[in-house]
């Protein structure tokens, strides 16, 4: 029993991390029509900015720094190869992004060398936490409810704020924002900062738990779109569902019969594109213009 | 045999003994050519995918590795006294072909990131069973040390692994170490460029290279697109086996990362670079970057981020080498990551008007009618109980309102959305669930709103396309035959070329015509499947008064010989073209009638003068 | 009924096109248009379906890029300058499918016109006090609310701005007569409220009844400028270009 709800926690806090890179993935597509497979790219420079900072200053500048870096990282990308291909057809856009994140992860490997990495954490978060019958890493509780609070702001940032309006206005309609005099690049560029800015920081808060090496983006990027797939391209509450129920399924599944644990989400995703091709909170038809 | 074809073997044929002769000097160590020219045989099928066929596979190590696997396990298990390299590679790539088939039929009715995103699932489920089916393939191990498989060629059995005579190659040394695997490789590869060659000019590629460009056309002059996809998918998957099984046996071992999304990747890397849609574009990119990859590695740590730089290098700066990629742009139907409909207007229906369904009763001779046909989008009823009747050899115009639910009607008529409520019954059958691609091919053509053509062809390719699937049916694959000589096939084009007066700019490519041009080659399209009904979505919109003359002349020969349905706003067209006329409003029929009797209804003139009477107007 | 409309002597001219060309790919849509609208007038831009009404508003509002010609905004250039800008300099466009943002409530609809607005426009108590209805719906969803009610909400994201001209795409287009009727309505009172406006239409008697000048259109030319009460003594005008 004991190892089913660690396994349930562990599955939580997998899931939270592939929830925070599929809300960016999903944002940005909703926005800006961009399928990117660079973003896993994003998780892994913000992990080794937070591990360079955090050896060298101190953890709690390393969560500021890599944030900031990522999402400048990330406009400079937008604004010199990404934004001429907003308009072209998606198998373009995925390869060149997957490009990108090749470029990003043999740039990441050569600097930083091919082994794992990962720091510690103050002695203070070091301990564990005892739930009833569980005892838990302190560390890690904190990292989900800190991924809670951060997704909770992307959403109000979202639904309550003006720049989310335009935003969420722009998902629908990117042309009637214009003739109601939106900036709607502006908004775009903040989008495309702001989830690559959220990869970035759970990148660095979470090589404490999963360490990182430069093939870690890519290893976290394909089941962050399986988790959107699942979700539904350009749904919030998609990715958060789908984000969930990804990190679940590996977890439980990795208790049950731990080879089957990185294949069950694929089976997961092909049940879903063929029974409900739009995903789960997807919307059949999201597109105009 | 052409001359071309002879000069195109001697080249190939040619490059590929001179290939070990380039490679030793740049440092490549002997295997490596080999290796090269069997890789090369996977980036060319996975070239029919990505270029010909333009859908992104992100899973082809199923295939490359599947090949592999099951070369080794025939070899080891199944003949391990005598392994025969015939029959292992063989057996790999049936496997491997039937593999493909399985995947493609979930897969290929998806597109771009969801089919990539799905053929990588698929390939990571084979990765996963392959790894934990231990005792057959040696789980992370993979397997290691496979016994020689002997080629037997009449009485001989030839051992490929025999070295070649050493060649002195001046100030670069030796060139040793060269075995009989080469040459057999290199005559693979050679027989597979004729083959790609072959195929691509075939009619099968020249459909497939139209699916790509319009597959919403393709579909509408009666291919089955689906089917000519899978088609590809399978050959595609079986030649991938069939190098991945000469690359394990080469090798002599199958390691388990020949299944794994990075060799997967690594395909992708090697035709993109070297140029997709083209035949030597992979070869090229497969011979570059293995290259580099064992030649640079040696050398530099950075040989993957040169790797990198390079494909990146080459999708931004060099886009002609991404050609097929990058032109879906300016399709009118982009495969985009949704299959788009065509929206309608998202009015809601104002409840205030009532329907009238005005359709007569049925009787023996209509050649379509719909009962209380209906279709929502969402919720939104965009036709609702539609009663509708037409005569043979009638020409009937529907009319209404923008909103009005017209060109959904056409398209329910035309089968390319399914309604929700409601039969369509032509010819007395019942067609409401007959896909669009059938019901061309019982008669039912259609013309688009906005013209949808092949704008690369020429207007007598646009016009053949067509005819080739009157004459051909939904699917055929001819892989060899060329099209070129079909002669009902030419004869079919030339006429409905002949018919909209378009024979004057046949060779144009159509994405230079001008509008009127672009929308009459629409209907010669059309007209070209041979149909009894032809709908025509709005022909003349858009036109100049002349041209508009001309096409309401042509139309109404037309009409002569076929039944002829038409949406058009021009109400002097209508009125004066049409035997009948309906009138839609707010999704369903308002009045059916002459042109006289539609002109006088009190009903049509509320819907369109908006509840102002003629008597307002005077004040 | 109504006074018969008439031109004033000297009005301030707002917006003025001069020899505006438009292309669709190679397809020439519009030919030389010129036209002028002095500022607090009504003038109607008729003509059939696909002759260049829409695409004279897209040229306006720098949604379709003008070959040549200018179009000026009290004098200056509107032509090179992208959508957003033109519509932050208070040129206002309701497009011909409302374009209402689906996703979003009808309150939020409203909201993102005031946040978008370079300078307010009415005040929310005033449209409100227009469009009753719309009160009513604030919470629904733009995919919630009727045709009429789309049309409504897509005007009052225009006045919620400092409009200075606004172009209102077909606004009666596909509604039931009674909402028509409403409709009309609503675009005298933008009139009586002294707002300059250009207005396409392809229901004559809606635009004839509320215009203070007209043009017609065919072909993507401008063929007829002058007064509604012209057009309507003039069967064969309407015939010739409008067939009515």
């Amino acid at each position: 029993m004991e190892a089913f709800f660690q396994a349930l926690l562990g599955g939580l806090v997998l899931g939270l991390i592939y929830v925070a890179i599929a809300v960016g993935l999903t944002i940005i597509f909703g926005t800006l029509r961009l399928v990117n497979f660079a973003h896993g790219a994003f998780y892994a420079i913000g992990a080794y900015v937070g591990l360079v900072i955090a050896q060298r200053i101190g953890v709690g500048w390393a969560f500021v720094a890599a944030p900031i870096a990522v999402a400048l990282f990330a406009v400079l990308l937008d604004r010199l190869v990404l934004r001429s291909f907003y308009d072209k057809e998606p198998t373009a856009q995925l390869l060149v992004t997957f490009g990108i994140a090749l470029v990003v992860e043999e740039t990441l490997r050569l600097i930083f060398g091919a082994t794992t990495q990962q720091y510690r954490m103050p002695e203070a978060l070091q301990g564990s936490v005892t739930l009833g019958p569980i005892t838990y890493p302190a560390y890690r509780l904190l990292f989900a409810g800190g991924v809670i609070v951060m997704l909770a702001l992307v959403w109000l940032f979202i639904e309550r704020t003006n720049y989310g309006l335009i935003v969420r206005a722009g998902i629908r309609d990117r042309v009637m924002v214009q003739l109601l005099g939106g900036n709607i690049r502006q908004a775009s560029t903040i989008v495309f900062a702001l989830g690559a800015a959220i990869a970035g920081l759970v990148g660095a808060a979470a090589t404490p738990i999963y360490s990182i090496d430069p093939g870690t983006g890519f290893a976290f990027l394909v089941p962050s779109f399986v988790v959107v797939v699942v979700g539904g391209l350009g749904s919030f509450w998609g990715a958060v569902l789908g984000g969930l129920l990804i990190g679940e399924l590996q977890s439980l599944t990795n208790l049950a019969y731990a080879p089957a644990s990185n294949v069950v989400i694929y089976l997961c995703m092909a049940l879903v594109l063929l029974l409900r091709p739009q995903g789960l909170l997807g919307e059949s038809e999201v597109i105009r213009q | 045999m052409l001359w071309a074809d002879v000069r195109f073997t001697v080249l190939c044929a040619l490059g590929i003994a001179a290939f070990p002769f380039l490679l030793h000097p740049l440092g490549g160590y002997s295997t490596l050519a080999t290796q090269i020219a069997i890789v090369s045989i996977a980036s060319i099928a996975f070239n029919l995918l990505l270029g010909y066929a333009g859908t992104l596979s992100y899973g082809h190590a199923m295939f490359y590795g599947g090949g592999g696997y099951i070369a080794a396990i025939l070899v080891m298990r199944a003949m391990p006294q005598h392994p025969n390299l015939w029959l292992a590679v063989a057996g790999a790539t049936v496997g491997t072909a039937i593999l493909a088939v399985l995947v493609g039929a979930v897969t290929v009715r998806l597109y771009g990131i969801y089919f990539a995103l799905l053929t990588l699932a698929f390939a990571q489920m084979v990765f996963f069973i392959v790894e934990q089916a231990k005792d057959w393939t040696n789980g992370d191990d993979g397997l290691q040390a496979l016994p020689n498989a002997l080629l037997p060629i009449g009485p001989w059995n030839i051992d490929l692994t025999t070295h070649l005579p050493t060649i002195n190659l001046g100030p670069f040394g030796d060139l040793g170490e060269l075995r009989l695997w080469y040459i057999f490789a290199g005559i693979c590869l050679l027989l597979v460029l004729i083959l790609f060659r072959m195929l691509t000019r075939s009619q099968f590629g020249e459909v497939l290279g139209a699916i790509r460009e319009n597959e919403q056309r393709s579909t509408l002059i009666g291919f089955n697109a689906a089917g000519y996809r899978l088609a590809a998918f399978a050959i595609s998957g079986g030649l991938t086996g069939f190098a991945g099984a000469l690359r394990g046996l080469f090798d002599g071992t199958v390691p388990v990362d020949s299944l794994s999304i990075d060799r997967s990747g690594s395909f992708v890397i090697y035709t993109v670079v070297g140029g997709v849609q083209t035949l030597f574009g992979p070869v090229a990119g497969t011979a570059v970057i293995m290259f580099l990859e064992n030649v640079l590695s040696a050398k530099t740590p950075a040989w993957r981020l040169i790797e990198g730089l390079i494909f990146v290098g080459v999708i931004v700066f060099l886009p002609r080498g991404l050609a097929t990629v990058l032109k879906q742009q300016r399709d009118k139907n982009p495969r985009g990551l949704f299959v788009r409909s065509l929206r309608p207007s998202t009015e809601e229906p104002d409840p205030l008007l009532k329907p009238t369904g005005e359709g007569r009763r049925s009787g023996p001779m209509s050649i379509i009618e719909t009962f209380k046909l209906g279709k929502l989008f969402g919720h939104f009823a965009a036709n609702r109980d539609i009663d509708f009747r037409v005569d043979p050899g009638e020409l009937r115009a529907v009319i209404g309102p923008n909103g009005a639910g017209k060109t959904t009607f056409f398209n329910l008529l035309a089968g390319t959305i399914a309604p929700n409520s409601g039969t369509i019954n032509y010819k007395g059958r019942d067609v409401s669930r007959v896909s669009g691609t059938q019901r061309v091919h019982l008669g039912i053509a259609k013309a688009f709103q906005t013209a949808s053509l092949y704008p690369d062809q020429s207007v007598r390719q646009n016009c053949r396309l067509a005819a080739l699937a009157r004459v051909q049916g939904p699917f055929a694959l001819q892989v060899f035959r060329r099209s070129m000589r079909l002669d009902d096939v030419d004869a079919l084009a030339e006429r409905a070329m002949d018919r909209l007066e378009l024979t004057g700019v046949a060779d144009v490519r159509a994405g230079d015509l001008s509008h009127g041009d672009k929308k009459r080659l629409d209907i010669a399209i059309a007209l070209a499947t041979q149909p009894q009904i032809l709908l025509l979505d709005e022909p003349i919109a858009g036109m100049s008064k002349d041209e508009a003359r001309k096409t309401e002349t042509l139309i109404r020969k037309l009409s002569t010989e076929m039944t002829v349905l038409i949406i058009e706003h021009d109400m002097e067209m209508v009125m004066g073209i049409s035997d009948s006329i309906t009138v839609l409003h707010q999704g369903t029929v308002l009045a059916t009638g002459t042109p006289a009797e539609i002109r006088d209804n009190p009903r049509v003139q509320e819907a369109y003068l908006g509840g102002h009477s003629e008597a307002e107007l005077a004040h | 009924m109504s006074a018969p409309p008439s031109v004033p002597a000297a009005v301030t001219t707002r917006l003025r096109l001069d020899g505006i060309n438009t292309y669709y790919g190679d397809s020439h849509v519009l030919r030389d248009v010129s036209l002028h609208i002095g500022a607090g007038e009504t003038v109607a831009l008729l003509g059939r379906n696909g002759v260049g009404k829409t695409t004279t508003l897209k040229s306006i509002v720098g949604w379709q890029k003008p070959r040549s010609g200018s179009v000026t905004l009290d004098g200056t250039e509107l032509v090179g300058r992208d959508m957003m800008s033109i519509a932050r300099m208070g040129v206002s466009l309701v497009p011909e499918e409302r374009r209402i943002f689906t996703n979003l409530t009808v309150a939020e609809n409203l909201k993102i016109a005031q946040v978008t607005a370079r300078k307010p426009g009415w005040t929310l108590e005033h449209v409100y006090e227009k469009f009753p209805r719309l009160r009513e719906r604030l919470t629904h969803k733009g995919d919630e609310i009727s045709g009429g009610e789309k049309q409504m909400l897509a005007i009052a994201r225009a006045l919620l701005q400092d409009v200075k001209v606004l172009l209102l795409d077909e606004p009666t287009e596909g509604l039931a007569p009674l909402i028509v009727r409403e409709v009309e309505n609503v675009i005298r009172e933008i009139k009586a409220a002294g707002i300059t406006t250009l207005l396409v239409e392809q229901n004559l008697y809606s635009a004839l009844s509320v215009a203070d000048r007209c043009y017609i259109i065919d072909q993507g030319e401008i063929k007829f400028e002058g007064t509604p009460q012209q057009v309507r003594d003039d069967a064969a005008l309407r015939q010739r270009y409008l067939h009515v």
